[in-house]
């Protein structure tokens, strides 16, 4: 019963306000180009939907090479960051630079100075999604128990041992905390490097089209991006929140919880 | 007569914060003997096990171990969560570079532990993850054996069969022990000298020789002789206490 209520609350919820907003569209007139009815979003999603698609693909692309990219390089640099004190304060600042750094006012250097698309999508996403990614790890990094890392310390285990046996499995949740965090950043790094990018290409990308079909107010067409693109969002966060789970369930905390 | 394990020489410890953990202390713990420094928190015994552990590097003096085999076991079982208990009891195996696990099966029989291998340390209560944290300890075969409060998370029921098992197994193994407690009976119960300590600087006010029959069961801990011998060693804790008071 509470597990019934859990999915078909939200799903009434939702079917309620979707038809409150059909009636309140037809009982008013509103022109399509103002706020169309979810109908005609529907219709749209329906009729674009191979063109959409072949758009959508795009972005996932970008999206989920950002994300492997930042998960390496991200990884790799909280691992430095960590061993080294003095990299850490030499580095770190940088880090941070790139985090507060609105992406919006680099993408356009980048557009400059890199020909390829794909790579300027590429740059602009990962930087967008890397940040989570160093700090969460470096913490994660940081917090093996004292006791522990006395233990190693007393067999004399080396700096590779203890990485790979203390501090890595110690950082694995928080990298993953960090990792879902990143997934949804990719998504909108990803997003805002192709709307800066514009609207030149046949397949650029769903934002671009996004971005085209509301300039023509084709505004059915811009709102089934959007859902695409909300979609997408949701699936990529569920599908690394059951990653984090299957990684997690034998011993964390924060996934035992969930299988009962 | 008996083999040195372990010598401290006017052993001294100052922490950077200026504080004066250990003033220079001489002692000596003869091989396979039992030990218990007993005191209230602060007087440095844990300091004391650090600095015999190597964890710790003395400010003045030496220490020397006859031995460098040694395994320790900490207040907390201090487990990798992640790791099951076989794989926690390997760990120091592994460390070495070893790859067969049939000592770290061995160490968990000893500790009666056998079904519970494959079992990760949210799965077993809080006597069992202290077992395995002393299988873990002892895997390497080691001489020496370092004990910071181990028993004091536990209720007395489970504290009682863990001494009676401890006690059983250092009498097989004839290991060095050297075990801090802030219970008295525990140490007399265990031990055949107990080292009492005093806070502020820490060091060493009475060592006492136990003089009680090898065999002791559980109902032991009711006997004259025991409760005497405990009487003895709390007389001597409250006197260093109670002279530190008065000095303050």
């Amino acid at each position: 019963m509470r597990a019934a209520g859990k999915v078909i609350l939200p799903f009434l919820f939702g079917a309620l306000l979707l038809i409150i907003w059909e009636v309140a569209i037809r009982l008013n007139h509103i022109p399509q180009f103002i706020l169309p009815a979810p109908s005609a979003i529907a219709i749209s999603l329906w009729k674009d939907g191979p063109d959409l698609l072949r758009n959508l693909s795009v972005t996932v692309e970008v999206t989920l090479v950002a994300l492997l990219l930042a998960t390496i390089t991200g990884v790799a640099i909280a691992v430095a960051l960590a061993q080294w004190p003095l990299a850490e304060r030499t580095f770190f600042p940088y880090a941070v630079f790139i985090q507060v750094t609105p992406i919006v006012t680099i993408a356009p250097f980048i557009i400059i100075w890199v020909e390829n698309i794909f790579v300027v999508l590429l740059i602009l996403a990962w930087m967008a999604a890397v940040f989570p990614i160093i700090s969460n790890t470096l913490l994660g990094l940081k917090s093996a128990s004292a006791n522990l890392r006395e233990l190693f310390r007393l067999y004399r285990a080396s700096r590779w041992q203890t990485l790979r046996r203390l501090l890595i499995p110690t950082a694995l949740p928080y990298f993953l905390g960090g990792l879902r965090i990143s997934g949804g950043l990719a998504l909108i790094g990803t997003v805002v490097a192709e709307m800066v990018a514009g609207t030149s290409g046949a397949q650029s990308g769903l934002a671009s089209r996004l971005l085209e079909a509301s300039y023509r107010l084709e505004l059915p067409r811009a709102m089934a991006c959007f859902v695409l693109l909300s979609a997408t969002g949701l699936i990529l966060y569920w599908a690394l929140k059951v990653l984090s789970h299957r990684l997690l369930r034998h011993w964390h905390e924060s996934a035992r919880g969930i299988e009962n | 007569m008996s083999e040195t394990a372990v010598a401290l020489r006017s052993v001294a410890k100052n922490f950077p914060n200026g504080i004066e953990a250990l003033r220079a202390t001489d002692l000596s713990i003869a091989e396979g003997s039992f030990v218990s420094l007993v005191g209230p928190s602060g007087c440095g015994k844990s300091t004391l096990l650090r600095l015999i552990a190597g964890l710790l590097a003395p400010t003045t003096g030496t220490i020397e171990r006859h031995d460098d085999r040694m395994g320790f076991v900490f207040q907390d079982p201090t487990l990798m969560p992640w790791a099951t208990a076989l794989e926690n009891v390997a760990l120091p195996l592994r460390l070495n570079g070893g790859t067969d696990d049939s000592s770290a099966r061995h160490a968990l029989q000893r500790l009666g532990l056998d079904g519970f291998a494959g079992a990760y340390p949210h799965q077993l209560s809080g006597g069992m993850q202290m077992r395995v944290s002393i299988a873990r300890a002892t895997v390497t075969s080691p001489r020496l054996l370092l004990m910071d409060e181990p028993f004091a998370a536990l209720d007395e029921f489970t504290r009682f069969r863990l001494n009676d098992d401890l006690r059983a197994l250092w009498q097989k193994h004839g290991w060095t022990v050297v075990f801090v407690t802030h219970s008295v009976q525990e140490a007399v119960f265990l031990s055949q000298r107990v080292i009492v300590m005093s806070p502020r600087p820490g060091g060493i006010v009475a060592d006492m020789r136990i003089d009680l029959p090898q065999e002791r069961r559980n109902d032991f801990r009711l006997s004259h002789t025991f409760i005497d011998q405990c009487a003895c060693v709390s007389t001597s804790l409250h006197a260093a206490t109670a002279a530190q008071d008065s000095a303050a």
